[in-house]
């Protein structure tokens, strides 16, 4: 069964199956996730689900990121630290669509915190759990066609976050082949939620629940609960939450091709919805190319209209977004944000931001259009600008591969900029730069709960 | 503002009273409690509730305030106690089913039972405050499933008590906290957000778990409302493009509910709920029913039970893959097994907690009979608890030919089982665990519960 193929995978791979890129890749995506995660700590949603875990304190525990003078049990560790993973959208996204990394990060960190003083997990174990978790999201992405585009139904990380979790703290387990199927079939049992809440402050839990759930489904099986050893097989397991499914088993272990090889990962330069990062880029740009011939000022009042050629995403239209969750899912208000600060940031969706008049003002001038070719997959997408002054002249730019996406990574020192410059938010300066020497060297860290 | 689905699901939790319950729906949803907590109690011996209470006990101590069914001295924190007691409930298959599908009770009460308990002394509810926070978790999921046509039949995708018991349980504990309208509204919110389990687990040992994340998990989402977490407030409206709680369902149109003016008809008081009178999925009571009768005209043509006579039995269901099993191997699969439970009937003249014993499934009479079996899935056999027949027929070497139907079996909605059956059920179930006089309490304490001053001593 497929089922079954995948309990083998998760429990043969070990770390001589890591090629140098997988390893490379996916400690960009570690360091990445951590800052992303340490910034969103100051969130109101992740105080809020703070508050929230306190409720459960007790002796095995471990701890939030960025936060040593409390500890929490692993679960409410790991739905924190997820939470706070998304709670500002700035974390990676894959493709086919999903953010890998949160829903796995915490609940292998959670995980490996709770292990008792005799039973060590190293860096590199920490590091093969990490991609057995990334690597099963991906094979489940590809079962449906449905996937390969930008969702409409059940928000992704929900769905193969869970699921991922369940085997990636499976692996971290060392649970054997039987109990990896149980692990996978319980987490199912988790999964799923719907879109609805995308935008707004619910969405951060969709990742945190991930992250937490399937931790619960892997001590569950371990503890010898049993589901359904057919989980992935069926029309009515995983199928469910797609209208086409059409599983496959995993390739052999000989030599493991993993997708992370493959495919990488997009990572954020600033903290919204994906799809805007190409409206900004294109934005970016064509502010450059007004302020040339207007002293390096913005002439807002010049600007007869604003126009932007975008797929079609209804959760990532909205024309005059009021809250910091709406504004990181709007086409529109990056695009005016961009032209008129010439690029994004974390500041950007502050409040005074999102409320500026000169940013409503534009707002107004804008609208969507939505061509033909335009598809809404994160793989072939494109967004144009294009500004309409009063005395005729339009100027315009486009985007089909914004930096930071996969086509396009981001150099080294910018993934370190943006892990400094988030981390910098609690934590002190060698404690940022430590973190950045032992994610580097994480196949050779002997415990990694140093990290 | 314009009318939501959403906000008129939130307006009613907020707004009902005890007034707007009537007679029939309160006696009813009594013998709902008594049922559940019987059930729940005779689960908290199985299995799958020792690693339900394991997990939790390991991983977790302290405001360890709430009770779990069975186990005097054990406190877990709430949403715990709630998650252990709903696998407890559901995890022989012996809780409530109503119509359209789901098993409400389950997902409901330990949410509450847990929150009475976590509340502090000063604001306890009282048995009047449960009982009508019990009645909105019902009204909810019955509410919800009339959304879709979908869910008028034996369920396929989703297993219903996982989509709508979420919601259903975060309705409720919502009352019971008294949280604002717009709170409520956000409750329903995120707990969509952590609804939805597929049917493949089901008959397998982690189903229960199903009813156990509906009850803890809507309770969770109620108490992230209180703190303020807030969710999209059109969660169960239809926004194309953009699913919200419609993602479950491949056909949803949304009504709203009416705020409760003088006279709010709930639905139990139009649909009552099934009991089992025996704990296996409620498609096997049919054919159990059918099966004891067909047996009766075997044992007067022949004098007594001879399996030897028999040369092929057929089994008239409708059509449903997860409870079709020919030769189930665990007490999860026997459960969910037509040709199982007709052939435990055939050949014991009765169907109980035993019947499900590892004993009891593999022994080789049983296995001869199974063996005999043959299924048909006549055109007019609808996969509908309302409409759904079980048929029996013995064919008898002899070239006779005796049959057994049954299309209303006693504890069904049309035949609900008597007061006198309802308490033997419990007494039965909760003398697995408790004393006689903790039994007698319990049972005058549900009847007199609007009565009740303060709710967590049950």
């Amino acid at each position: 069964t497929i089922t079954g193929n995948f309990a083998n995978v998760i429990h043969g791979l070990n770390a001589n199956h890591l090629t140098d890129q997988v390893i490379q890749r996916s400690k960009r995506m570690i360091l990445d996730t951590l800052g992303v995660g340490l910034l969103g700590t100051n969130t109101e949603v992740c105080h809020k689900v703070t508050q929230y875990s306190k409720i459960y304190s007790s002796d095995i525990s471990s701890t939030i990121w960025g936060h040593s003078d409390f500890r929490l049990p692993p679960l409410y560790a790991a739905f924190v630290n997820g939470v706070a993973v998304h709670s500002m959208d700035f974390d990676d996204t894959w493709h086919p669509a999903t953010h890998p990394s949160g829903a796995v990060l915490p609940a292998v960190i959670a995980l490996s915190e709770a292990f008792p003083q005799k039973k060590k997990i190293s860096g590199l174990d920490l590091l093969l759990a990490f991609n057995v978790g990334i690597e099963v999201q991906g094979r489940l992405l590809r079962f449906s066609s449905e996937a390969r585009n930008i969702p409409k139904r059940f928000h992704p990380p929900t769905v193969v976050g869970t699921m991922g979790s369940a085997a990636a703290c499976a692996k971290l387990l060392a649970l054997d082949q039987s109990k990896c199927k149980n692990a996978l079939a319980v987490a199912a049992s988790y999964a799923g939620a719907p879109l609805a809440n995308a935008a707004t402050q619910t969405k951060p839990l969709h990742i945190g629940n991930a992250a937490k759930h399937g931790l619960e489904a892997a001590c569950l099986a371990s503890q010898g609960l049993q589901g359904n050893k057919q989980i992935l097989d069926m029309e009515s397991g995983i199928g469910a939450f797609y209208t086409d499914y059409n599983p496959q088993t995993l390739p052999t272990l000989q030599s493991y091709p993993w997708l992370l090889d493959q495919q990488d990962v997009a990572i954020k330069r600033f903290p919204a919805h994906l799809g805007t990062h190409w409206v900004a880029d294109a934005a970016s740009s064509v502010r450059r190319k007004l302020v040339e011939s207007s002293d390096n000022l913005l002439p807002l009042h010049k600007i007869e209209k604003v126009i932007l050629k975008v797929p079609e995403v209804k959760y990532v239209n909205r024309p005059s977004p009021t809250s910091e969750h709406e504004a990181r899912h709007s086409f529109q208000f990056v695009a005016c944000s961009a032209l008129l600060d010439g690029s994004m940031s974390v500041q950007s969706f502050n409040s005074e931001n999102i409320h500026r008049p000169a940013l409503r003002e534009l707002l107004c001038k804008t609208q969507l259009e939505h061509p033909p070719d335009n598809t809404p997959s994160f793989d072939s997408l494109y967004c144009e600008v294009s500004v309409t002054l009063q005395d005729g002249n339009t100027i315009s730019d486009c985007c089909d591969t914004f930096y930071g996406h996969w086509r396009k990574p981001l150099k080294k020192e910018d993934l370190e900029k943006k892990f400094q410059s988030n981390a910098s938010s609690t934590l002190s300066a060698e404690a940022t730069e430590g973190i950045i020497e032992t994610v580097y060297n994480l196949e050779k860290v002997e415990d990694c709960s140093v990290l | 503002p314009e009318e939501t689905v959403t906000s008129s699901f939130a307006s009613f939790i907020r707004e009902v009273r005890p007034e707007h319950l009537s007679k029939t729906v309160r006696h009813r949803s009594k013998r709902m409690i008594l049922d559940s907590i019987g059930v729940g109690l005779v689960g908290s011996t199985t299995h799958v509730f020792d690693l339900a209470l394991q997990y939790c006990r390991e991983l977790y101590s302290s405001v360890a305030v709430s009770s779990v069914y069975g186990k005097p001295g054990v406190k877990l924190s709430p949403t715990l106690a709630a998650f252990t007691n709903g696998v407890a409930t559901h995890s022989m298959d012996f809780d409530d089913t109503w119509h359209p599908a789901t098993h409400p009770s389950g997902a409901v009460l330990p949410a509450l039972l847990a929150a009475s308990q976590m509340l502090p002394p000063s604001t306890k509810p009282n048995g009047m405050d449960f009982l009508l926070a019990f009645n909105v978790g019902l009204e909810v999921q019955g509410r919800l499933m009339h959304f879709s046509t979908e869910a008028h039949n034996i369920p396929k995708r989703f297993h219903p008590p996982s989509v709508v018991g979420t919601l259903g349980s975060a309705a409720a504990t919502a009352k019971l906290l008294s949280l604002s309208t717009a709170q409520c509204a956000h409750a329903l919110g995120i707990a969509a957000s952590l609804a939805g389990a597929p049917m493949a687990n089901a008959a397998t040992q982690a189903k229960p778990l199903h009813i156990g994340n509906a009850t803890r998990l809507g309770f969770e989402a109620a108490l992230l409302a209180a703190r303020g977490m807030e969710a999209n407030p059109l969660i169960l409206d239809d926004i194309p493009g953009c699913s919200g709680f419609s993602v479950f369902y491949s056909i949803y149109q949304p009504k709203p509910l009416s705020t409760p003016s003088d006279h709010h008809e709930f639905l139990l008081e139009k649909q009552d709920i099934a009991f089992k009178r025996f704990p296996a999925h409620l498609g096997m009571h049919w054919v159990v029913d059918a099966a004891l009768s067909v047996r009766n005209l075997f044992i007067n043509y022949a004098g007594s039970f001879s399996p030897s006579l028999i040369r092929t039995i057929v089994l008239k269901i409708p059509v449903s893959k997860y409870i079709n099993r020919p030769f189930p191997s665990s007490e999860h699969q026997a459960r969910h097994s037509f040709q199982f439970n007709a052939c435990a009937a055939l050949l014991d003249g009765e169907v109980g907690l035993s019947s499900f014993k590892e004993s009891s499934i593999h022994r080789q009479e049983l296995r001869e009979l199974l063996d005999k079996v043959v299924v048909e899935h006549p055109e007019d056999n609808v996969a509908n608890f309302d409409k759904m027949y079980g048929e029996v027929a013995l064919l008898l070497h002899s070239g006779d030919v005796l049959t057994g139907k049954c299309d209303t079996f006693y504890g069904h909605w049309r035949k609900p089982l008597s007061k006198e059956s309802l308490l033997k059920k419990f007494r039965s179930n909760a003398s697995h665990v408790l004393p006689e006089e903790k039994i007698e309490t319990i049972i005058t304490m549900v009847e007199n519960l609007e009565n009740l001053s303060d709710s967590s001593q049950l």
